[in-house]
């Protein structure tokens, strides 16, 4: 087996040698286009995944978001559990909230929105909501008869503004008339507008904490969730587990675990995409290799009978064969792998805008890599071996004489 | 060395059957030079490629050194000619993206030779044919004369048994096909080489030993050449 291994690299490194070298820069170029193409979509999937998670982490669920368990509404002892988490190590900061529906009224326009109630003092900690404020102020802690709005609530949105209905104009100051989903109505002097360019941010309202206490009679210690920073990011799960063992008895999820379903959404066409792309590319790549293979093989079958009828083995034939398709492959990826990197810093530097606003940098995804250069790999030693096998199973008299 | 007893060897069935070879028999003891003559479609190529294990008899028994080569199964075989057998191909049958020295020294190494003694055996191989200052051209940059000298290194570098060469001058000038010839001379006369060669050239007898004649499929006469 050794000398088959010898003899088979022998024979594929003369032939890489002084054969075609014209061909050889072909193949090569084609092989590292079908690498690109596995590896590119992905990335910039990856890069708006990046993109939205960072939304995720940095306005509605934090790095850590506890619910209510079961059908409850609220978590009834926030402050306990909120108690609970603040002592556990590798917390950084955590808060309680209160989610509601409204509808918002100015000047006979009216829309519906989701009203927060928060703690403004501890969101600094926990949101970016303080530092989105593009006009007014954020809430303080004496915010009583204030509200923040939207953009897009408020009309000013510049990157959403067609697409939903808004109060027309609404400004710093401007009174609006909110309608609870109990049927309580308040008035409230806009304090500041929020834009995040995200529209789980920009449709929403935010008041007080205890103004939402207040319009549904509540109890102290309701929440409809809490809200957790950890120092270290990446190490999400390991908090979680943590934050139950310290006998918090609410639903947690991390981030990633909300945002999976909406982000599986929004990224399921685009990964349909992406799976045929891929599928296309390999199945295009397995096919050229094993075309390229095969008339080299066809244009060498005399060579190869040559070679049995001298005696060599067609195991070493057919291994010459796998080392010379593997060495394709092998320049194709690294060929690949530049042009990939390259338009990786490229992108980096000059990132694909959305909404004006929305940077998409395509993220580097090692495993992915890896995984489309094994696939490359291996599928180039079939697409090498399979028709080199046929041949070299042909009889000596054939292969030389063609009879 | 070699025995054949009873050859045969038909292609196709039937009405069609082709007897290319029916019913030869005859030893060649080591050291011999012999040439196969016959007129054109007699069955010399047939012959040549069962006795070097690239074909299979039809029927009859095939011997080198009492072993009954002619049943061994397929690897055995390929160990054999790759151990035991010489080939020269009318067209040389070089691997054309190998130098010489390398065409020659892949054998070694399927024998399990390192490289640095595969091509020590190399470059005395192709000294022996006069091209050892050539070992690293390949066959585009040789000529006629020395691809054929090559392809004679190469089945010579494994020092066979028996060394077989099809009509190795056909594709040759005479000045090459001299060269040639006085190559299988010199390994016969001064290494022993046995050596069965066929070909079609009255002249060539010159430098063998013994003819061997065919005509449709059958031999006609065995004859030995008088030292001149
Ligand atoms: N594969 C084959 N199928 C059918 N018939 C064949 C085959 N190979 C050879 N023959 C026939 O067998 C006979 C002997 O052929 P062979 O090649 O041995 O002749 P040869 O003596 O070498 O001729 P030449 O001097 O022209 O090379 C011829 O009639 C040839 O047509
Ligand atoms: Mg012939």
């Amino acid at each position: 087996m050794i000398d088959d291994i010898r003899v088979g690299a022998l024979i594929a490194g003369s032939s890489i040698k002084r054969g075609n070298k014209k061909t050889l820069v072909f193949i090569v170029f084609v092989l590292s286009l079908i690498f690109m193409n596995l590896v590119f979509l992905p990335s910039m999937i990856g890069g708006m995944t990046v993109l939205f998670t960072g939304f995720m982490r940095d306005y509605p669920y934090g790095d850590i978001v506890i619910e209510p368990t079961g059908d409850n509404t609220y978590i009834n002892n926030a402050d306990n559990v909120l108690k609970k988490v603040r002592a556990v190590e590798g917390v950084r900061a955590a808060t309680k909230r209160l989610d509601v529906g409204a509808s918002i009224e100015h000047k006979q326009n009216v829309v519906g929105a989701t009203i927060t109630g928060v703690i403004p003092t501890e969101e600094y900690d926990i949101s970016q909501y303080p530092y989105i404020i593009k006009e007014g102020d954020f809430l303080g802690d004496l915010s009583r008869d204030e509200i923040i709005i939207g953009s897009i609530i408020s009309g000013t949105s510049t990157t959403f503004g067609e697409i939903y209905d808004d109060l027309g104009e609404t400004r710093t100051g401007s009174l609006v008339d909110v309608t609870y989903s109990n049927g309580v109505k308040r008035t409230y002097k806009v304090k500041g507008i929020m834009e995040g360019n995200f529209e789980l941010v920009d449709l929403n309202a935010m008041v007080h904490y205890k103004e939402i206490e207040d319009v549904y009679g509540l109890d102290s210690g309701k929440a409809t969730s809490v809200v957790v920073r950890i120092d270290e990011q990446g190490t999400e799960d390991e908090m979680k587990d943590k934050i139950r063992e310290a006998g918090v008895n609410e639903k947690i999820f991390t981030w990633a675990d909300k945002s999976e379903t909406l982000i599986r959404q929004a990224m399921q066409s685009l990964g349909a995409i992406d799976t045929m792309s891929k599928f296309v590319g390999l199945i295009v790549g397995a096919a050229l290799i094993l075309i390229i293979i095969y008339i080299n093989i066809l244009n060498r079958k005399k060579e190869i009978g040559i070679l049995k009828a001298v005696g060599i083995t067609p195991r070493s034939i057919v291994l010459s064969y796998a080392f010379l398709s593997m060495f394709y492959v092998s320049i194709g990826i690294f060929a690949g792998l530049i042009l990939y990197l390259s338009l990786m810093l490229y992108f980096q530097a000059n990132p694909v805008v959305f909404y004006e606003t929305m940077e998409i940098r395509p993220q580097i995804d090692v495993m992915l890599l890896i995984e489309s250069i094994a696939t490359m790999l291996t599928l180039s030693v079939i697409a090498g071996t399979l028709p080199a096998w046929s041949v070299s199973k042909e009889s000596i008299l054939k292969a030389i004489w063609g009879r | 060395m070699i025995t054949v007893k009873d050859l045969k060897r038909y292609y196709g069935s039937g009405d069609m059957t082709v007897k290319a070879l029916n019913g030869v028999s005859f030893e060649i003891n080591k050291g011999e030079f012999v040439a196969i003559m016959g007129a054109s479609g007699c069955g010399k190529t047939t012959l040549l490629r069962i006795l070097a294990l690239l074909d299979d008899a039809t029927d009859g028994e095939y011997t080198i050194r009492g072993l009954k080569v002619s049943s061994l199964p397929e690897a055995e075989r390929s160990y054999y000619r790759l151990t035991q057998v010489g080939y020269v191909f009318q067209d040389y049958a070089l691997i054309n993206e190998m130098t010489a020295a390398e065409n020659v020294y892949i054998l070694s190494m399927m024998e399990g030779k390192s490289k640095k003694e595969s091509y020590k055996v190399a470059l005395e191989a192709l000294d022996k044919v006069g091209l050892k200052d050539k070992h690293d051209r390949i066959p585009d940059e040789l000529s006629g004369g020395e691809k054929q000298r090559v392809a004679i290194a190469r089945a010579i570098a494994k020092k066979p048994d028996i060394m077989f060469a099809d009509e190795p001058c056909a594709n040759l000038d005479t000045r090459n096909s001299e060269q040639v010839l006085e190559v299988f001379k010199d390994l016969n006369d001064n290494y022993g080489q046995t050596i069965v060669m066929v070909t079609h050239e009255p002249w060539h007898v010159k430098y063998v030993d013994r003819v061997i004649t065919f005509q449709d499929g059958v031999l006609v006469s065995d004859e030995w050449v008088e030292e001149q």
